[in-house]
């Protein structure tokens, strides 16, 4: 057979095809450290701004979600902030709760870890988790890895976009749009990472809970007194009729 | 449906168009290294994968680059690197796609250049591990998000690898059948080897991806909460349920996978001679493409019709 010929080239370029890999391992081995330090998340940055909603003192009025479309311009059909409404039962025997939403700014943001620009990151002097909107190309993992559907593609901008905490407002020592504006004084903005702060203090108090925790994100918006009850439920023996109303395009929670 | 996702169109064609393009460059480049039994044919069949791989690959990467939000800003991804999938995927994509290239450029360079036939082993070497990695990141770009249960399966990059590899036979059999060669000593005989070899390769990587989707719907199944509530949108009465098991699997995997026994059996295990058949070569590979197309469609979809169960 003619093989045998190409058969003797083709084991001399194996080896030589070793060589060059394993000189590839080795070098990518060394350069490994640093390529890993840039995108791990930390958990613990200098200071963490959290919030704390009492969804028992929300009365479900959407100022928040008006005052946060004012504050920063977002566009018709998206929200940084928004409520959610929980109707259950049958009648005698109903509720119907308020679940105000935003951005978690989790210590282990699942939006970081996939931006492959380096456009979304988690600030280490607070912990926001911000978007520079000058580095952001638009590609949509943020969106599709967020557990909470905080994130949306800005539909002027064509970048991705969410709240911030109001970072331009906390800069100055106020009170972000939502806080400020609540009428029931469900909402608290704090320093988590300070143990004397009211928040922490309040944290401390209640009984607290956080969405979705199985995900491992470590959210630091933290709710007290509210009804995670979903359409998803109304199978389970003694949940009846639960409904719950986004008030976003989309009417079904993500 | 697929207009209100957030990942569309041009994401499953690109999915679909890389692995495939990178599956025809792996394959060309393990023909062209190895041999196997290609004898004299083995540089034609190499041509073929080494010619056309490179196509759908900068095809899908102009769909995804124009599905992004700022597409002009697309030189922003390199100019980090860090341990985002998509980040990875970018820069073996980036290399991929000059690598490919250049393998490309030796096939149509001539032969009797030395240094064109050590480039051409050299970039073969290269070629194939980037072509394997730009086929498995791309499921691994999915399977990367806890927020997408239906994705977050480590065997969907294997998926994506195997179909990936079978849609790169698929295409070498197509252009095999479709543009014979006329080079010197193209036969009939030589045309059918190598129409056996493929075939042959193909129905091991078909029963490979049969393998690994019935590995995936298990452990789906046989776990609780988001993931088993996922996979109920390809499973019976689901919205996908219909294009996944009657074009992904039945038209696909499973019949292409059956007509290439038929065909390769007789030789395969009793060493009777096999003849090439002109429509199986021509309507197989279609079929096996079409199913990798809709694998992409299915899975992306599904992804994000579904997610976590409860707040």
């Amino acid at each position: 057979m003619s093989e045998s010929a190409d058969d003797r080239t083709t084991r001399r370029q194996f080896l030589k095809g070793v060589g060059g890999v394993a000189a590839t391992g080795a070098v990518a081995t060394l350069a490994l450290p640093t390529l890993a330090l840039h995108p791990e998340p930390e958990v613990a940055t200098e200071r963490q701004y959290a919030m704390v909603i009492d969804v028992r003192r929300c009365i479900g009025c959407h100022s928040c979600t008006v005052a946060c479309k004012v504050e920063h311009d977002v566009p018709t059909g998206v929200n940084r902030s928004w409520v959610e409404y929980t109707e259950k039962g049958v009648f005698p025997d109903v509720s119907r709760s308020f679940l105000p939403r935003l951005c978690n700014h989790c210590s282990v943001p699942q939006c970081v870890s996939v931006c492959p620009t380096g456009a979304t990151y988690k600030r280490p002097e607070d912990g926001i988790v911000v978007i520079d909107s000058g580095v952001c190309i638009g590609c949509k993992y943020c969106i599709l890895a967020c557990p909470y559907d905080a994130r949306f593609l800005n539909p002027h901008t064509h970048f991705a976009d969410k709240c911030d905490f109001c970072i331009h407002r906390v800069a100055q020592g106020v009170q972000p749009a939502c806080v400020e504006t609540c009428i029931g004084g469900a909402r608290l903005f704090g320093d988590i990472s300070d143990h004397d702060s009211t928040l922490s203090r309040l944290v401390a108090n209640n009984p607290v809970t956080v969405l979705r925790r199985e995900m491992g994100t470590v959210p630091n918006v933290y709710y007290i007194g509210a009804d995670y009850a979903d359409e998803s439920d109304n199978g389970r023996p003694g949940v009846h009729k639960v409904t719950v109303k986004t008030h976003r395009p989309h009417t079904e929670r993500r | 449906m697929v207009e209100e996702l957030t990942w569309g169109m041009p994401v499953i064609l690109y999915l679909f168009l890389a692995g495939a393009g990178a599956g025809a460059v792996t394959v060309s480049a393990s023909v062209e290294l190895r041999g196997g039994g290609f004898g004299a044919a083995r540089h034609a069949v190499a041509r073929y994968g080494a010619l056309i791989g490179p196509l759908p690959v900068i095809l899908g990467t102009f769909l995804i680059i124009f599905e992004l939000g700022a597409p002009f800003r697309v030189l922003n991804l390199f100019k980090v690197v860090n341990l985002s999938p998509m980040s990875v995927g970018t820069w073996l994509l980036g290399v991929f796609i000059v690598l490919c290239l250049a393998y490309a450029a030796t096939f149509l360079l001539p032969d009797r250049l030395t240094w064109n036939r050590r480039a051409r082993t050299l970039l073969a070497w290269v070629c194939l591990p980037f072509g394997i990695g730009v086929a498995v990141y791309t499921g691994v770009l999915l399977g990367a998000m806890p927020a997408q249960p239906f994705w977050n399966s480590p065997i969907l990059a294997l998926l994506f690898l195997f179909s990936a590899l079978s849609a790169g036979v698929a295409f070498i059999v197509l252009a095999l059948t479709l543009f014979p060669s006329r080079h010197a000593g193209a036969d009939a005989a030589s045309h059918g080897n190598s129409s056996y070899l493929l075939t042959t390769a193909d129905s091991v990587l078909l029963a490979g991806e049969l393998g690994i989707i019935f590995l995936f719907i298990m452990f789906a199944h046989l776990t609780i909460g988001s993931t088993k509530e996922a996979v109920q949108v390809i499973l019976g009465g689901g919205e996908l349920a219909l294009l996944f098991w009657g074009v992904v699997v039945l038209i696909g995997i499973l019949l292409p996978f059956i007509v290439e026994l038929i065909l390769v059996g007789p030789r395969l295990l009793y060493g009777r001679p096999y003849r090439a058949v002109y429509l199986a070569d021509l309507l197989l590979p279609m079929a096996v493409l079409v199913g990798g197309f809709f694998l992409r469609y299915v899975v992306v979809v599904a992804g994000q019709i579904t997610g976590p169960v409860g707040l």
